[in-house]
């Protein structure tokens, strides 16, 4: 219960700023009442912002054509007689539908690429809203009309105070909403580690179009709201600079932060103000602050503030001794006599280079299947084309007789297939309890933006998956580090959490990808033990690759070992090392005859 | 139901401020000693050309009015805000005539940002001089309260532009019109299109973006189109850009008629002095900065004095208009006499015949200005412009 | 016919300019991985040295394109070192937002030190144009196409065969292989940006007669350099020079072709175009990527 009042008090914490600024503003004069009107305007738009630029760290241009699309599509339909709420409500639709028209095209790209498609959905946007003159009075601008509410025209800064004040306070918090809950946790995933995202099923492309649509019906939703106090809206009031300052929002507030978002928002709107008795120097000034935050103070203002307030967390370095699973969880033991994954002749080719020449297995179900051979040999690549992420020539694989290629990385993880990741694919900025939770899978759109509403009312479901991610934690010895960010867990304890990850839903089968490298020889020991009760326990069918061989050798219950992309020899591990094939591989001893 | 008087108190201001408590005063602006002037203008953004001078030639006519003695034993004060988009200059207005309390207000913007101004101010009705703006938007509807000084407006300069063609170009000779996108050209180009063709020309018109340095496309058409005068709507570099590359292109023979933004002194290194024969303009004011007339001459004095040696193409025409213009509004302010308020302020302008700022102990920089009750633009008087001795000079 | 040409050559001289200055851009992104949006503002800062050193101080006009430059070069590079080394360490997102900030600091700092709308520098080679039939070749417009387009030729060159262009080369593909090797980090980013500098600098030289020197310079040349350097593939060098000249040419038929407002929107249509359908540019080093 206690979960749901935090959770509903954080998502309502912005509207209650608003409510705060409103009550302020009543006991002020008629100028700092319109300021402050805009000011909470901007903080919708910051909210917006702080999901696209914040959260999921995509670089948009594009911001004042949002704001343009929001007050020209409001500001025409109020000339022609619609009361003002819903003309309010359409520009939002337009900003909703704009963003789809920005995001679909531009989610392909990354960092300067990104920023560019932006930018031409900008200058796009200008230029036709400047073309089309008779509609929109062209570069000479368009006059606004005071709103009309409920018949009452809407006039004095203090009724526009309040009419902005409702907006904002109904809005905020789908915003914060979504970014406090799976959403929003989604997204930091997916900017700090795409590969992992999509291994358990966080579409990206999708995910920043969702993005894309709601920031920018935020942006639209204020560019309407600041229309009528404008009074004459022009393109240039939209142009360039405008997107390039609204994305010093969040940098300057702290990324990944909804109240940096917020925080960075209002700042950038209040400064102006009181920069005006040296108004020639506020381009300079906002400009070198934002650069001097990016270098000297890149957490941003929030970041910062945070970081003095609660100090730094005791760096995690040793976990506790793993406990077994409980033994509430029923064991799924297939048969051993199933084959988990089939594969069959499979190539996979880079340019000239044949990396995996037809090359077949048979996991059999429950096993620890190895994949060794020296460098080159094709392991990780074999391993990369049965989750996914790398289409082969030919060839083909099936698990448990459902045919696995054809289906695209982020579905993989509902058939049943996870994986872990040579170079440690955790989310740093995400608690190890949420990296968990995002090992469950359940990260399709809908069931994303259902668990979002989820989380706030902190429903039954969500607290059913924080306690199976507990259960997983607990399972690999990181139950204490569950509310730390992953950031701060040592090398070995990453690599632990990987495999929590990887074991939350209760795979079929596990693809392990090096889960020792790097890590100390107790550590090995350790995670040598777990990953053999783990197996024991769940059932689950793991299939490792990994250099080093007495670890692999001694886990393993059947060996295929690879060299330059064909298979060398399989079986159980005494038999392998046996081979001739194999120690001419590694030791270059002659074959002989 | 029993409530503190504490909480009545709050409830009732709350709903008085709600209900619309009076938001400006009548008599703001003015005590015993001071008399507080209020001016916007864009002091950074591709405008600054026009704020930045015109906040310097008000403060130095506000400085030599205060030396002289001020207006009735009241010395000005000037309040001036950074404004550049329309946003920009509503929220400037609003701070200036709410917080700061001015008296009277001097729009030193152009186009959108004097228009979203002058929308504000005919709601509170603070007397407001618009000194640079030509838009239409600015001036309609008629406000009384709202004055307009040397810059004559649209249809007006629409006649003195074709006028000024005519002189080079004969009835049913071609004219090229090169026209910016942005605000101010459009908005001369709806009033300069019909005064071409009821003078019997016919207008060729090419478009480029604000800032463009290329105009290599819209010359070949020109080119193509034999035309006979090109009449450039834009700021002086566009058209200084224009005219250099003109003769690059094929385009000689052919004369360019500038208006008031496009004449500056800036432009002639751009087009070199081997290309100032063919260049004309006109102007809304007598004297080009850098003329040696008297009257202006020591207006260059005065100004050096003050601020300093100028920097390249200062003082400009935006430094001379808005100290002459503040002038104006001083000789407005004596008339209205020593019981000041906004609707004296009104009924004395209106009254304001050949009102020139020798009457304060200025110089006479610009034309004098003459106001009605029902017709609140101040200059009608355009002068011809050419370039004589490597810089602009209005021909009298 | 003579028109088209006029056109061609037209677009051909302005199309050098952006190469030029897209080819820096690039250099640098191939040395550092640094995607520098300030770009433009160093040509801004260019085009005004020659500015003062030819119009204010009266210095031979020849050797501005030897000096601005290298004076150029060396604040880059003193940028680098003392603002931008805490970035060397960031992400992308960091770098690039930094270097669009950075972009806006150095105009509005100019505009600040010298409040002019717009400086005029005259053209380096004066004299009666050119005459091929109906067709006009000023000295200037030969001089800019041509002395950009064998700057940008011979950084090309530098890049691939000079010793120290080799060695930024390697720096920027493997910095733990190259610091085996004897190479300092610090002084080869140093040396990279030195470089940014230097052809940023002489893009402002070459630029400064056509487009005058004003704040708005940095932003038009940076949006110019940005798609052109994505229209010819944004790690090939030949590619920025290409993509630069189909950038001016483009942009000058479409004006004339058209419609004269429709120039703005070319070049963003064009670069749109491109990065949906050959992200990778039209002239990339490497077809194809690699896994």
């Amino acid at each position: 219960m206690s979960d749901r009042i935090a959770m509903l008090t954080k998502s309502f914490a912005p509207s209650c700023l608003i409510a705060l600024l409103l009550v302020g503003g009543f006991w002020v004069g008629p100028y700092p009442q319109y300021v402050i009107a805009f000011t909470m305007t901007s903080i919708v738009a910051g909210a917006g912002l702080a999901m696209l630029v914040g959260y999921a760290r995509c670089i948009t241009l594009a911001s004042g054509a949002m704001l343009a699309i929001g007050a020209y599509s409001s500001a025409l339909l109020a000339l022609n007689g619609v009361p003002f709420l819903w003309a309010l409500l359409a520009a939002v639709a337009f900003g909703l539908v704009a963003g789809l028209l920005l995001g679909v095209p531009s989610v392909r790209f990354r960092s300067h690429n990104l920023a560019m498609v932006t930018l031409v959905f900008q200058a796009v946007v200008i230029l036709l809203i400047r073309e089309f003159k008779t509609l929109t009075g062209g570069a000479e601008g368009l006059r606004t009309l005071n709103p009309n509410v409920f018949g009452i025209s809407i006039s004095s800064d203090v009724q526009y105070l309040v009419l902005i004040a409702l907006a904002a306070i109904a809005v905020l918090p789908l915003i914060s909403g979504l970014l406090l809950g799976a959403f929003g946790k989604n997204l930091r995933a997916l900017a700090s580690n795409e590969v992992g995202s999509r291994a358990f099923g966080i579409s990206v492309e999708k995910h920043l179009i969702v993005a894309f649509v709601i920031s920018s019906g935020a942006l639209a939703f204020a560019g309407a709201l600041n229309a009528p106090r404008q009074r004459i809206i022009d393109p240039d009031s939209f142009g360039i600079i405008l997107s390039i300052f609204s994305l010093a929002g969040p940098i300057v507030g702290g990324l990944g932060s909804l109240w940096g978002g917020i925080v960075g928002a209002a700042t950038m709107r209040l400064l102006p103000e009181f920069l005006r008795p040296v108004a020639d120097y506020t381009e300079l000034v906002l400009s070198s602050m934002v650069v001097l935050t990016i270098i000297f103070m890149p957490k941003g203002i929030v970041g910062t503030a945070l970081s003095l307030v609660f100090g730094r967390k005791a760096v995690a370095r040793t976990a506790l001794t793993i406990r077994s699973t409980s033994a509430a969880t029923p064991a799924i033991r297939p048969s051993q006599s199933e084959t988990a994954l089939v594969v069959e002749n499979l190539s996979v080719s880079y340019g000239a280079v044949k990396a995996v020449d037809d090359v077949s297995i048979a996991i059999p179900a429950g096993s620890i299947f190895g994949l060794m051979g020296p460098n080159g040999a094709g392991k990780t690549t074999l391993l990369n084309a049965v989750s996914g992420f790398v289409t082969p020539r030919q060839g083909g694989a099936s698990l448990f007789g459902k045919p696995l290629l054809k289906m695209p990385i982020h579905h993989r993880i509902g058939n049943g297939v996870s994986r872990t990741f040579q170079q440690v694919a955790i989310f740093p900025t995400l608690s190890c309890r949420d990296n968990v939770i995002i090992g469950l899978g359940h990260n399709s759109i809908p069931a994303v933006l259902a668990r979002s509403v989820a989380d706030v009312l902190s429903t039954r479901r969500s607290q059913e998956e924080a306690r199976q991610a507990n259960e997983a934690l607990e399972s690999v010895g990181l139950r204490e580090f569950a509310d730390l960010p992953a950031k701060l867990l040592s090398l070995g304890n990453q690599r632990r959490l990987e495999i929590a990850r990887a074991i939350v839903s209760r795979p079929k089968l596990i693809l392990l990808d090096e889960p020792v490298s790097g890590v100390s020889d107790e550590e090995i020991e350790t995670i040598a033990k777990l990953l053999r009760r783990l197996n024991r326990e769940l059932g689950v069918t793991m299939m490792i690759v990994e250099h080093n061989i007495s670890f692999l050798l001694s886990l393993s219950d059947y060996v295929t070992v690879l060299g330059q992309g064909r298979v060398l020899a399989q079986g159980t591990p005494d038999v392998v090392v046996r081979s001739q094939e194999v120690r001419h591989a590694y030791f270059g001893e002659e074959r002989s005859a | 139901m029993i409530m503190s008087i504490a909480r009545r108190f709050a409830l009732i201001s709350a709903l008085g401020l709600f209900l619309g408590g009076s938001v400006a005063a009548n008599e703001q602006g003015v005590t015993s000693n001071e008399i507080i002037v209020g001016a916007l203008g864009p002091l950074t953004g591709a405008t600054a050309f026009m704020g930045a001078p015109g906040r310097d030639g008000i403060q130095l006519a506000v400085e030599n009015i205060n030396a002289a003695g001020g207006i009735n034993g009241r010395k000005l004060k000037l309040v001036f805000e950074h404004a550049f988009t329309p946003a920009e200059s509503v929220s400037a207005a609003k701070k200036l005539v709410e917080q700061d309390k001015v008296f009277v207000l001097l729009l030193a913007s152009g186009s959108t940002g004097a228009a979203a101004a002058a929308d504000y101010v005919r709601s509170v009705g603070v007397p407001t001089f618009n000194m640079f703006g030509t838009t239409s938007i600015i001036r309609e509807p008629f406000a009384g309260n709202v004055f307009h000084g040397q810059v004559t407006d649209g249809p007006a300069q629409a006649k003195k532009f074709v006028q000024r063609i005519r002189t080079k170009a004969d009835a049913g000779s071609k004219v090229g019109v090169l026209v910016g996108t942005y605000a101010f050209p459009q908005s001369t180009l709806k009033y300069l299109e019909p005064e071409l063709k009821a003078a019997g020309l016919v207008p060729v018109v090419e478009q480029f973006d604000q800032g463009s340095r290329d105009f290599t496309a819209q010359l070949v058409s020109f080119v193509r189109q034999r035309v006979k005068a090109i009449a450039v709507l834009g700021s002086f570099s566009e058209a200084g850009f224009a005219i250099k590359q003109a003769p690059e292109k094929g385009l000689v023979d052919v004369t360019w008629v500038l208006d008031g933004s496009g004449v500056n002194d800036a432009m002639i290194p751009i087009i070199g002095s081997e290309n100032t024969r063919n260049v004309i303009g006109f102007s809304n004011f007598p004297y080009f900065h850098a003329q040696a007339d008297e009257p202006i001459k020591l207006f260059r004095e005065m100004w050096a004095k003050r601020y300093g040696s100028p920097p390249p193409g200062r003082p400009n025409m935006y430094d001379t208009v808005s100290y002459g213009d503040t002038y104006i509004v001083a000789a407005a302010i004596k008339a209205a006499g020593s019981d000041l308020s906004w609707k004296t302020l009104i009924v004395a302008w209106n009254g304001l015949k050949d009102a020139r700022p020798s009457q304060l102990g200025g110089v006479d920089v610009i034309f004098p200005e003459s106001f009605t009750p029902r017709d609140h633009q101040g200059n009608k008087e355009m002068g011809d412009a050419v370039i004589k001795d490597g810089i602009w000079q209005v021909v009298r | 016919m003579s028109e088209f040409i006029m056109l061609l050559l037209g677009g051909l001289k302005f199309g050098a300019i952006y190469s030029l200055a897209a080819v820096g851009l690039i250099a640098l992104h191939k040395a550092t991985k640094v995607v520098n949006f300030a770009h433009g503002g160093l040509v801004m800062l260019g085009a005004f040295g020659a500015y003062l050193w030819i119009v204010e101080l009266g210095y031979p006009y020849w050797l501005a394109y030897l000096i601005v430059p290298l004076i150029i070069g060396v604040f880059a590079a003193t940028l680098e070192f003392t603002l931008l080394r805490p970035l060397r360490r960031a992400d992308l997102f960091a770098t690039i937002t930094a270097t669009i900030f950075l972009g806006i600091v150095l105009s509005e700092a100019y505009r600040m030190a010298y409040n002019v709308e717009i400086l005029a520098v005259p053209v380096f080679w004066k004299g009666s144009p050119f005459f091929l039939g109906d067709v006009i070749v000023t000295r200037d417009q030969f001089w800019v196409s041509a002395g950009a387009l064998i700057a940008g030729g011979i950084s090309i060159a530098f890049f691939r065969y000079a010793p120290a262009g080799r060695s930024m080369r390697a720096m920027a593909s493997n910095v733990r292989g190259a610091q085996l090797c004897g190479y300092s980090m610090d002084q080869m980013t140093g040396l990279a940006w030195f470089f940014a500098g230097v052809l940023a600098g002489l893009a402002g030289v070459f630029a400064a007669p056509s487009k005058g020197v004003s704040p708005e310079l940095a932003v038009s040349i940076i949006s110019a350099a940005f798609v052109a350097a994505v229209v010819g593939g944004f790690d090939s060098l030949l590619g920025a020079i290409l993509g630069g000249l189909i950038l001016g040419i483009t942009e000058t038929f479409a004006a004339a072709y058209v419609s004269s407002s429709a120039k703005g929107a070319v070049s963003f249509l064009l670069l749109f175009v491109v990065l949906l359908w050959r992200p990778e540019g039209l002239f990339p080093e490497r077809a194809g990527r690699n896994v």
